[in-house]
């Protein structure tokens, strides 16, 4: 979506939203955007605008949900949770993530 | 989101549009909120404060962008959730065919009927002239408040209510033009009159049309332009019989011309006369006289004296005695309605001083400017009363519906109170399944909706074919009405909104956990059977109001049909002949009923024939001076006495018996001594304690000639016009000494064969005699009767239908009411019994809770009833109102009804297993 930085592959963006909430609790869409920016720093640059879509993804989807709540500087801001199906989706996303990741792998390594 | 198709897209935008505030704040607000945050932090790291938020919104991206991408997601989602809850309501009422089929059923026929009900009165009572601006035209009137200046009218003709004075619509031709010269405060005043029934031959084949007379300005003032050829025009009203020409209706021009253009210059003959048709009028276009159908043939009035000679005059159109014409005008925008009526009503009555002598005893008339929109509108008087006790009985069929689709709803929702907990443990969002429940409501009222669409469109074309005497077919020209039918489904789409929603508000509310305990549920329990106990009582108002009127029309149609006229109406066939008087005016009229007369007795299988100008019980009237020689007459009470004038072999026809003297005979003829012979109810009029053969009465011919008839017999009464009325003073005479009939002769033929196989042998008698004449309105006496009957048997084959439908309608409520309310109950039945109660008593308690729910809404019903009945008191035969038999019967049904309703889940009730029950929770 951002023309002068990489884009994310949309199943790569839901799970790194998801794996942020499990290991950081509920957490505000600026808090998600910042961890992943953090997290993957040089390797992979992303517009913090991107991160809202994949949410509204996910609380569809039912694995995250949303309440108002109040930020750390006093303002109203839109946490988010994991759900007990999102959890259990983390599972299977990296399962699958993993597969995707290693079959790449292979295909490399043999050229 | 490139695999999203551009439909789905655009799908999606339009159901996000209406969501669009609600959403644009919430993520507004998000986005603001990330931003501050980056922008705090960003400054804590120490930058510049506008530094920090080009900063954030740089690391941000396209603000609008994000907007918008999560704007159509929205959209998508919410359509994907409209899919999702149509598929799970689908599948729910595929759980429950039985609740869906009574919802859906019972909904469209209360919308299917209500639908085709106002459809039909909306046209009847309120459609409009289909010409430009028709909220202009007035139609013209006169009211006189005393014995009339006007002694001879052909129209309609209407007593005041106080029964002194008159009204009439009718204005004498002469009168017309001096009010159309001395106008100034309308538009042009034009002309039309309706001639009824006239003789066509088009390509040797002789037929029947309705034709309209118009005035040479009639199309300009209408504002309407013919769709083929040209309009009638001032040119073709100039002199009398000077234009000979015609335009027909789209209707006739498709029938017995398919819509050819070549119809065009083509010359047919009307009542014998050569008349060349110049135009074709516009579709929908009906004349002024009312918007129900079309005359056939529009002639210019010039036409008249050739077209449609009147009586033994030359023509109408000089006739200051007569009064037959019509008259409109267009409003101009703007008029003192008042200032123009108290000008034309001086036009009228200095016009009425220049062309009639005015009597002391009489009163000159008032004029009177009526509303024109919707022409003479003549069915509308008729039809308005019973109309509106129809519309307000469908009217109350729609609500029983709604009120039976409530308590469904209710019932469902008190029955999923626990699915919709269960829900909302497992993580459902209250408004996921509000939206839920409103979907389903929302599907049944769509799927009742259309299906009423179906009842609805079926219904009207069926009413309307109940409506139409093949004498009159009634065509009702504006189709199906899209805002009535649009109005019906409002209505039940908001009972689905609001009685599926309400009790699904009321379950989500309780907490989850309680709800989930039984026990919580005695509180809702109460709620919903004292909205239930409500909303069945109602229904049970309802439907006694309904079962009561169908009673009270049943009982009249019953009533009606055992009346005995008078006379053996059995194996009679009777038709009319028209034959036109510039042919056969005066002897050779006669001349020639008496010729058809003889040649129809000679057809196989017919046993008697005889002319009578009047047809009995067909709702026609011929009424005449009579006044018994050598008896004194107080001035100003002229009497008049109802007559007919028939054949020889009338009486043995109709098998009415003389009581006294003789019939007519053969002997009877132009020449011989005028002779008549009086009914028994004229007899004790006018004769009371003498024998009035051998009496002589006076009477007048349409030239005011005295006539002077001798009584030579007496026979018995006979019901005249209608059933309704006792039979009335009747005077016969035999047709070769009676006063012209100018109007037609209907035969009355008694056979042996039935009608079908003979009509062609009396059509064939009747060519014999004059090729040109046809067969008009050929039916049995006792269809004729039926006709008679007709509005009464729709009235009352309507209202019984709507009885039956409100009866199963309550007893669908009270039994699903009384199921739950036992189902409910298990646990304290149980109890009860277990203490000691048995089971007849247990039987006794839930049947009594159901007779006492039933009272209450009979003694409502009945109050109803009564209130209404007032209203539909006339329309009623043999019986009162109040009519006792009728509303103990219906409230004994309806009891009935209650009970048998109730039996199953009272059954079940004394049923249950004291041990059984308690364990089981």
């Amino acid at each position: 979506m951002g023309e002068d930085k990489r884009d994310v592959l949309q199943g790569t963006l839901d799970l790194m939203v998801l794996k942020t909430l499990e290991t950081m609790g509920p957490q505000h869409g600026y808090g998600i955007a910042r961890r992943i920016e953090q997290i993957s720093e040089q390797a992979l640059r992303l517009n913090q605008g991107t991160i809202y879509p994949a949410l509204l993804r996910l609380r569809q989807r039912g694995w995250i949900r949303a309440d108002w709540g109040t930020s750390e500087n006093g303002r109203r801001a839109r946490y988010y949770t994991l759900t007990k199906t999102g959890k259990a989706q983390i599972e299977k996303e990296t399962e699958s993530w993993e597969r995707v990741a290693a079959t790449m792998a292979r295909f490399l390594t043999v050229q | 989101m490139d695999e999203v198709s551009g439909m789905r897209r655009m799908f999606s935008r339009i159901l996000a549009m209406f969501r669009r505030p609600a959403l644009d704040q919430e993520l507004d607000e998000e986005l603001r909120s990330h931003l501050e945050l980056a922008a705090v932090e960003n400054q804590r790291r120490g930058m510049a404060a506008d530094e920090a938020w080009r900063k954030a919104l740089r690391d941000f991206g396209g603000v609008t962008q994000v907007r918008e991408t999560v704007r159509v997601r929205e959209g998508l989602a919410f359509a994907e959730n409209l899919r999702r809850d149509l598929g799970y309501a689908l599948r729910m009422l595929k759980m429950s065919p039985g609740f869906a089929a009574i919802a859906i059923g019972s909904l469209a026929l209360g919308i299917g009927a209500n639908t085709a009900i106002f459809s039909i009165a909306k046209q009847v009572l309120l459609d409009r002239l289909n010409v430009p601006r028709a909220g202009e035209l007035r139609l013209f009137a006169w009211r006189s408040k005393r014995q009339s200046v006007v002694h001879s009218s052909w129209g309609d003709w209407d007593r005041t209510a106080d029964g002194a004075g008159v009204t009439s619509t009718s204005f004498s031709y002469p009168v017309y033009q001096l009010m159309r010269k001395q106008n100034h405060e309308l538009a042009d005043l034009f002309a039309f009159k309706n001639l009824g029934r006239i003789n066509v031959t088009v390509d040797g084949e002789a037929q029947v049309v309705q034709g309209d007379l118009v005035s040479g300005n009639f199309y300009d003032q209408m504002g309407v332009q013919p769709q083929l050829g040209r309009a009638i025009g001032p040119a073709d009203d100039d002199k009398p019989g000077g234009s000979p020409v015609a335009v027909i209706s789209d209707g006739y021009w498709t029938r017995q011309f398919n819509r050819s253009p070549l119809v065009i210059g083509k010359t047919i003959l009307v009542n014998l006369v050569n008349v060349t048709i110049v135009g074709v009028n516009p579709r929908g276009f009906t004349g002024a006289k009312g918007t129900q159908n079309s005359p056939e043939l529009f002639l210019p009035f010039s036409m008249q004296p050739l077209v449609f000679p009147y009586s033994t005059m030359d023509s109408l159109l000089t006739s200051d005695r007569v009064w037959w014409t019509q008259i409109m005008a267009r409003a101009k925008p703007g008029l003192d309605e008042a200032k123009a009526r108290a000008a034309l009503d001086v036009a009228l009555k200095s016009a009425v001083r220049a062309t009639m002598t005015v009597k002391p005893n009489e009163s000159l008339p008032d004029l009177l400017l009526t509303d024109g929109s919707r022409g003479m509108n003549e069915s509308a008087r008729e039809m308005a009363r019973p109309l509106f006790v129809l519309i307000s009985l469908v009217g109350l069929v729609v609500l029983l519906a709604c009120a039976n689709m409530a308590n469904l709803l209710l019932a469902r929702a008190a029955a999923r109170q626990r699915e919709m907990s269960v829900r909302m443990a497992l993580g459902a969002g209250r408004a996921r399944i509000l939206r839920q429940v409103m979907t389903e409501s929302l599907l049944l009222a769509v799927l009742g909706g259309l299906a009423g669409l179906v009842v609805g469109y079926f219904g009207r074309n069926a009413i309307l074919a109940m409506l139409s005497s093949p004498a009159e077919p009634m065509t009702l020209p504006g189709g199906f009405d899209w805002g009535v039918f649009a109005f019906n489904a409002a209505l039940s789409l908001v009972t689905g909104l609001l009685f599926g929603l309400g009790p699904a508000w009321q379950a989500t509310r309780t907490q989850v956990s309680s709800a989930l305990k039984d026990s919580a549920q005695t509180t809702t329990q109460r709620r919903r059977g004292y909205a239930g106990r409500a909303i069945v009582g109602f229904q049970v108002a309802l439907s006694t109001l309904l079962v009561v009127m169908a009673g009270f029309f049943l009982r009249t149609v019953i009533n009606l049909g055992r009346i005995d006229p008078g006379f053996d109406p059995r194996n009679i066939v009777l038709f009319e002949v028209r034959p036109p008087q510039s042919q056969y005016s005066g002897a050779k009229g006669t001349a020639l009923f008496r010729q058809i007369e003889e040649r129809l007795a000679t057809v196989p299988g017919v046993m008697l024939v005889s002319p009578t100008s009047v047809p009995p019980l067909s709702h026609d009237y011929e009424s005449d001076d009579f006044k018994p020689v050598g008896k004194k007459v107080a001035a100003g009470k002229e009497e008049s006495a109802l007559n007919t004038a028939v054949g020889d072999r009338y009486f043995a026809t109709f098998r009415v018996p003389i009581l006294a003297g003789r019939g007519f005979a053969p002997t009877d003829t132009e020449t011989s001594p005028k002779v008549a012979v009086v009914n028994q109810a004229l007899a004790k009029k006018y004769f009371p304690n003498e024998n009035p053969i051998g009496k002589s009465f006076e009477t007048s011919d349409p030239k005011n000639d005295k006539l002077i008839y001798q009584i030579v017999g007496v026979c018995a009464d006979t019901r005249y016009g209608s059933l309704r009325e006792v039979p009335p003073p009747v005077y016969y005479l035999d047709y070769r000494q009676s006063p012209e009939i100018d109007w037609g002769m209907t035969f009355a033929v008694k056979t042996r064969t039935a009608r079908a196989g003979i009509t062609p042998s009396l059509r064939r008698a009747v060519q014999a005699v004059d090729p040109n004449l046809p067969l008009i309105d050929v039916r049995t006496q006792e269809e004729q009767i039926e006709v008679l009957l007709m509005n009464e048997r729709v009235f009352a084959d309507l209202t019984t239908g709507f009885g039956v439908l409100a009866l199963a309608l309550a007893c669908i409520g009270i039994y699903g009411l009384m199921a739950y309310t036992v189902s409910r109950r298990t646990n304290e039945i149980g109890i009860r019994m277990a203490l000691g109660a048995r089971s007849d008593q247990v039987l006794r308690m839930v049947l009594g809770e159901a007779v006492w729910m039933t009272a209450i809404g009979l003694a409502v019903g009945l109050g109803g009833a009564l209130a209404l009945g007032r209203v539909v008191a006339s329309q009623l035969y043999g019986l009162k109102a109040w009519d006792p038999a009728t509303l103990t019967a219906a409230a004994a049904l309806l009891i009935f009804v209650a009970l048998g309703a109730t039996w199953v889940p009272a059954r079940r009730a004394a049923g249950v297993d004291p041990s059984r029950a308690l364990r089981a929770e």
